[in-house]
């Protein structure tokens, strides 16, 4: 068997012992099912309720995508501006920092009595989570441009302007990516914090509601779609990422 | 263009750099004492001198990336206050993009300094051809070799045309033998072109087979303290050149002057 075959099939098989240990855990003691409902019950419990959770997980994607754009599309601006303009890198930039220390979770009451119980709320929470790391590696990677790269564009006579397109963007983008891969998820925690707050929709109102009625099942449905969702985004991220192969040596 | 086996400058050929009395100096630490040096049209002067003898720092001010506390450069009769489009300038690294192909890095230096239409209407398929990079255009440089990724940095540059040629040990890095290579090329090309060719190195052998004459700098602060003419019939030729008893002489002489022979 060749190294990488091998590999899948032991985490393959790892995964099926895990599987077979719950399943068999949860039947041999006979577990309730509102304390640990057995793999099957929420694989029938999925299924039942798939209408349920497609309709949820559409709000939090939604919820999701919007807030992980104005993360994406401010943060940059804002690093921009903290790199080019040296009054914004004096002002604004401990802002940002001490900003980033705060427990997002903690602003999120605080959120949705400012939004309200709709989508702004959850959109908010969500950018959020993804703004700060956005913000630290577009400024990392503008700032990592190599000197003797620079020195070469001086040389050449380069416009501001042609260096920032030719010689900065893409040597920032690597390290935008690498921002992004860690912002998508956290926008998922935001949507899902920003639901638990306050909501009448979404995955996380569907966790919180499934559990406050002892429908412990539909609750790791949901929390089964969420993980899935934050993979699936995850992954679409990597794959944008690809395009960016070029690495600074 | 210069016949070959001619000697190729005459004295008569007008000033292309005038260094005046240059000095720098880096808070109270001082890299240059007043150096001052006349480079000729078409010439292939040689910057020879120990390591921090502020040899690359004299190139950085010729081609206006830094300034200077005293003196100052004339090109063409031009004060030197910035970099100038007629001077193209070789790193010590190969300064490419890693995000574009070969093609796309050999038309970079037109690209910005002329535009986009003229690097596009350029043809470099002779130039591909001069560094042997035949083939390599849609490669990218993380692909190449060492040797290669210079070979493109000094196409991009030559592709400009610039009347001045500034290079800072831009074979410093290589083996022996694409060393050699990559110097016979240049000295085709600077002949061939009628550039003017201003080479910082350290190596005395690289300074005497190529150019007509080597300053020779002192540790710091830097100052000129020989120039030496070299006086060597061309076209010249790594093997044969270096056989000769006159090569030999030059290089005892360099190596004197810089305290190593």
């Amino acid at each position: 068997m060749t190294g990488p075959i091998r590999q899948a099939a032991e985490a393959l098989l790892f995964c099926i012992a895990l599987i077979i240990l719950w399943e068999g855990g949860v039947r041999l003691f006979e577990v309730k099912p509102y304390l640990l409902p057995s793999l099957s019950a929420i694989a029938a419990e999925t299924w039942r309720a798939k209408e349920q959770l497609w309709h949820h997980s559409l709000v939090t994607l939604g919820e999701v995508a919007l807030g992980f754009a104005f993360a994406t599309v401010l943060g940059v601006a804002l690093a921009a501006l903290i790199f080019f303009v040296p009054l914004a890198k004096r002002t604004l930039y401990p802002f940002v920092v001490a900003l980033q220390s705060i427990p997002k979770i903690g602003l999120a009451p605080i959120i949705v009595v400012w939004c309200g119980y709709g989508l702004a709320s959850k959109v908010t929470m969500a950018f959020l989570f993804a703004f700060f790391p956005i913000v630290i590696t577009t400024l990392g990677g503008l700032a990592s441009t190599p000197a003797h790269l620079e020195e070469h564009f001086r040389a050449l006579g380069a416009k501001p302007w042609a260096s920032f397109w030719r010689l900065r963007v893409p040597s920032a983008l690597p390290s935008f990516v690498d921002g992004a891969k860690v912002a998508m998820p956290l926008a998922v925690i935001g949507a899902i914090v920003g639901e638990f707050v306050g909501s009448n929709d979404g995955l996380g109102n569907l966790i919180l509601i499934a559990t406050g009625s002892s429908q412990t099942a539909l609750s790791f449905s949901a929390l089964l779609v969420v993980t899935g969702l934050s993979l699936v985004l995850f992954y679409l991220i990597e794959a944008l990422g690809r395009l960016v192969w070029w690495r600074q040596g | 263009m210069v016949a070959a086996g001619l000697k190729p400058v005459a004295d008569m050929a007008p000033t292309a750099i005038a260094i005046d009395g240059v000095t720098k100096r880096f808070g109270g630490l001082t890299a240059l004492e007043n150096v001052t040096a006349d480079i000729r049209d078409r010439e292939f002067v040689s910057i020879l001198g120990p390591s921090g003898c502020g040899k690359s720092t004299l190139l950085r001010i010729l081609a206006g990336l830094v300034g200077c506390e005293e003196g100052g450069i004339d090109i063409f009769g031009g004060r030197v206050n910035g970099p100038r489009d007629d001077v193209g300038v070789v790193f010590q690294t190969a300064n490419l993009l890693p995000w574009l192909n070969i093609e796309a890095n050999l038309r970079l230096g037109l690209e910005i300094r002329r535009g986009k239409a003229v690097a596009r209407a350029t043809e470099i398929a002779p130039m591909v051809e001069t560094l042997g990079l035949k083939g390599f255009e849609q490669h990218f440089p993380h692909q190449l070799s060492g040797g290669m990724r210079h070979r493109v940095a000094i196409g991009q540059t030559l592709l400009c045309d610039p009347r001045v040629l500034l290079m800072d040990e831009p074979f410093g890095a290589l083996d022996a033998l694409t060393r050699d290579r990559l110097n016979m090329e240049l000295l085709r090309i600077w002949q061939r072109d009628a550039k003017t060719v201003v080479l910082i190195t350290h190596s005395i052998a690289e300074a005497v087979l190529l150019s007509d004459r080597v300053l020779v700098m002192s540790e710091r602060p830097g100052r000129v303290i020989r120039d030496v003419t070299i006086d060597l019939p061309r076209p010249r030729d790594p093997s044969k050149t270096r056989e000769s008893a006159a090569f030999g002489e030059y290089v005892v002489e360099l190596s004197r002057l810089m305290g190593v022979g």
